[in-house]
């Protein structure tokens, strides 16, 4: 991955909402995030409880520490695998138990969340509004699609899921290559 | 023993919260810089320049001509109730058409700074936003190739919105106190309408409303809708409980005239006022309606999952709306009282 | 109720490359090459059409275990070919598949799954390493394998839609016109190699 997503995106509109555009235009965490609630999702509502508890925070914490260190890393192959496997789990429907999926969730909630935090300047003054921006939209956007496959209990949209993960695996493991290549 | 305990702590934290809260997410006043360069001569301009007022003093902004230019003569300036406003010409050795104009300070301060150029040949004005981030403009550049133009005022609009915390805060009210679809649209549908009415014929220059009590109002409304929540949430009713659009129609008209004032002090020419207000009041509603569908989903995500808040996470909002409607009440009203802008 | 999931389904398989679009300063172009690479040649097009049309004539769990099953497979014959790794016959097994696919599609040949599966499988190693080899260098990976990926499925969505149509009076007189077009254009691509 290029940096030329790393840095934070200027929406015009303040922090807050150039974290939230930050986590948008950034394909690889939109993946991750989409995989982890799919993953959550299809464990059931308890999934999606925990997947809100733990991956904002673990994201938040992540982000901290990351702007502390400041280092100009993006571990591009290390997070293209972690949404990859995520893309295959989500594909295989596998039924979880409740200590994995929080290891996979708070994993990788540390990890995208330290990269992020690598790119991120500190804030020069008082609320952290970029980190916010961040954390809400992961939060949201968590929510909100593990909400959405923990309640539709069709055949149908059980399979789209299924899909939409095997098209995050293929994406994941096709970058794999060109990442590797390049 | 136990619950009087977690109580008093809790009342510990909202009061902090109360102090502090607010303070960090003060209502956002919208105050756009605004300059005004209109070619009467070849190479000669007419100059227009309003400082918006922060608190009552000038913002730390100046425009930056091109080497070749010259300001003739003082700038004739005088105070207004909500800015600076100068009056100047400007003479140069070519025309301004490809040259750059620089606002100095614009980073610093935060806001944005609209840019009118007219040549003495073209029809219609150009518009340009200037931002924190993009101090800097190219006049006489094609303006339908950058965002910036009518649509800034769709920009604006959203802006306005989505950095108004007492503007959602009231909408996120509302929506507390509605019970189903049906009473949703009509009430959404009724702010919707009252605040643009009240948004147009402000921004026309109809009706006039001072800042102070404006302000003093709005953050009564918050107040009132904060009370009204938490009358909703005990199970009590009341006549605005079983019709919330008469509420919202009544707030509605009222934060119209908050939105106006983004507006009004643009000072923008009659031929394109209608198209901008209604640039404006779409971009108001974009913002209004993601908002409301966002708090909705959000909603109904979390009964999907089954997430049983406890009390004090599910009178946090409520308590939220009344802290900042109360604090922001006693702020406005002190400035009203000091006679203050 | 049907609809609803579906629309679902299309709005979360759109949702990063709605988010792409404002993706500025080449990462559009790596967008536009990754959705344009899978239908710039007809052999693969019509393969890929008609995985979805012969998933929806093997009906359940075919139809939905191909679409899960074949973009993974398929990247990774991708990676195969972008490590250059050696993998004969590549170009005869793909103008073979459309020409097998079509006749398969054409009788409306139900195989036992696990048939099907290995057939279908092996020609998305071969698709996925075909491609791999003809990858672009210098795009931007993720964006350039999501579009991708995406714009095959949309094909496979194509054909699964078009198979669906074998439920309606004139479906089967369709799917075997389609089915017929396909194996055509198989033979014409074997043809092409021999020439070549």
């Amino acid at each position: 991955m290029p940096l030329l997503f790393a840095h934070l995106m200027q929406t015009g509109f303040g922090g807050f909402y150039d974290g939230i555009a930050h986590l948008f235009l950034t394909p690889s965490d939109l993946l991750l995030v989409l995989g982890l609630a799919l993953l959550a999702g299809q464990q059931g509502p308890q999934g999606g409880r925990l997947l809100l508890t733990l991956l904002p925070l673990s994201w938040g914490i992540g982000l901290a520490v990351g702007q502390r260190w400041g280092l100009d890393l993006t571990l591009a192959l290390l997070t293209t695998v972690l949404f990859t496997l995520v893309g295959v789990l989500v594909a295989l429907s596998l039924r979880l138990s409740a200590q994995v999926l929080a290891f996979t969730v708070a994993g990788s909630g540390l990890l995208f969340g330290l990269i992020n935090g690598f790119t991120m300047p500190p804030a020069p003054s008082g609320l952290p509004l970029d980190v916010l921006g961040v954390v809400s939209a992961v939060a949201v956007l968590s929510v909100l699609i593990s909400a959405q496959v923990a309640a539709t209990r069709s055949t149908g949209f059980c399979i789209a899921v299924r899909v939409a993960g095997s098209w995050i695996a293929a994406a994941g493991l096709l970058s794999l290559g060109l990442l590797f290549k390049a | 023993m136990s619950r009087f305990k977690l109580r008093s702590w809790l009342a510990i934290v909202v009061f902090a919260l109360t102090l502090v809260l607010p303070r960090t997410l003060s209502a956002h006043e919208l105050l756009p810089g605004y300059l005004d360069l209109h070619e009467t001569a070849a190479g000669q301009y007419s100059v227009l320049w309003k400082v918006p007022l922060q608190q009552g003093k000038r913002l730390p902004i100046t425009p930056r001509f091109p080497e070749d230019c010259q300001l003739q003569g003082d700038l004739d300036s005088k105070l207004e109730s909500s800015a600076w406003i100068y009056h100047g010409s400007l003479s140069c050795t070519s025309s301004l058409k490809g040259k750059p104009i620089v606002i100095d300070g614009l980073a610093a301060v935060g806001t944005d700074v609209l840019v009118r150029f007219q040549p003495a040949d073209a029809v219609r004005p150009e518009t340009h936003l200037l931002k924190p981030v993009k101090q800097t403009t190219i006049l006489g550049t094609d303006v339908d190739s950058e965002p910036s133009g009518l649509v800034a005022y769709l920009r604006l609009g959203i802006e306005h919105i989505l950095l108004g915390v007492d503007h959602l805060l009231l909408l996120l009210g509302l929506v507390m106190i509605v019970r189903d679809g049906w009473m949703l649209l009509k009430t959404v549908t009724a702010f919707t309408l009252a605040n643009s009415i009240t948004l147009s014929v402000s921004a026309i220059g109809i009706v006039q409303v001072p800042t102070a009590p404006l302000n003093a109002a709005i953050a009564l409304s918050i107040l009132f809708i904060g009370t009204e929540v938490v009358r909703f949430m005990r199970g009590q009713t009341s006549f605005t409980l079983r019709h919330p659009w008469v509420l919202a129609c009544g707030f509605g008209l009222l934060h119209g005239f908050g939105y106006a004032r983004g507006l009004a002090e643009l000072g923008l020419p009659h031929h394109e006022l209608l198209l901008a207000l209604l640039l404006f009041n779409v971009g108001i509603e974009i913002g209004q309606d993601l908002f409301v569908v966002l708090v909705l989903a959000l909603e109904r995500a979390f009964r999907q999952l089954q997430i049983r808040w406890p009390l004090w996470v599910r009178r946090m909002p409520a308590w939220t709306i009344g802290c900042a409607g109360a604090y922001w009440t006693i702020e406005t009203t002190l400035s009203l009282i000091k006679g203050g802008v | 109720m049907r609809w609803r999931w579906l629309v679902l389904a299309l709005l979360l398989s759109l949702l990063p490359s709605g988010a792409l679009a404002h993706v500025p300063e080449g990462g559009a172009s790596s967008v536009m090459a990754g959705l344009l690479h899978p239908v710039t040649g007809i052999d693969h097009v019509v393969a890929m059409v008609a995985v979805g049309l012969w998933g929806a004539v093997l009906g359940a769990p075919a139809i939905w275990l191909l679409p899960v099953a074949f973009p993974m497979v398929m990247a990774f014959g991708g990676v195969l070919g972008l490590l250059d790794l050696p993998l004969p016959g590549v170009e005869t097994g793909i103008a073979l598949s459309a020409l097998v696919l079509g006749v398969l599609v054409m009788l409306q040949q139900r195989l036992p799954l696990t048939v099907a599966a290995v057939l279908v499988g092996l020609f998305a190693l071969l698709h996925g390493y075909a491609h791999g080899m003809e990858l672009p260098d210098g795009a931007d990976a993720l964006l350039f394998s999501l579009a991708f990926v995406g714009a095959t499925g949309l094909l496979h969505l194509v054909g699964i839609g078009l198979g669906e149509a074998r439920r309606l009076a004139w479906g089967h007189r369709l799917l075997q016109v389609v089915g017929a077009v396909i194996a055509v254009v198989g033979v014409w691509s074997l043809v092409q190699l021999g020439g070549a």
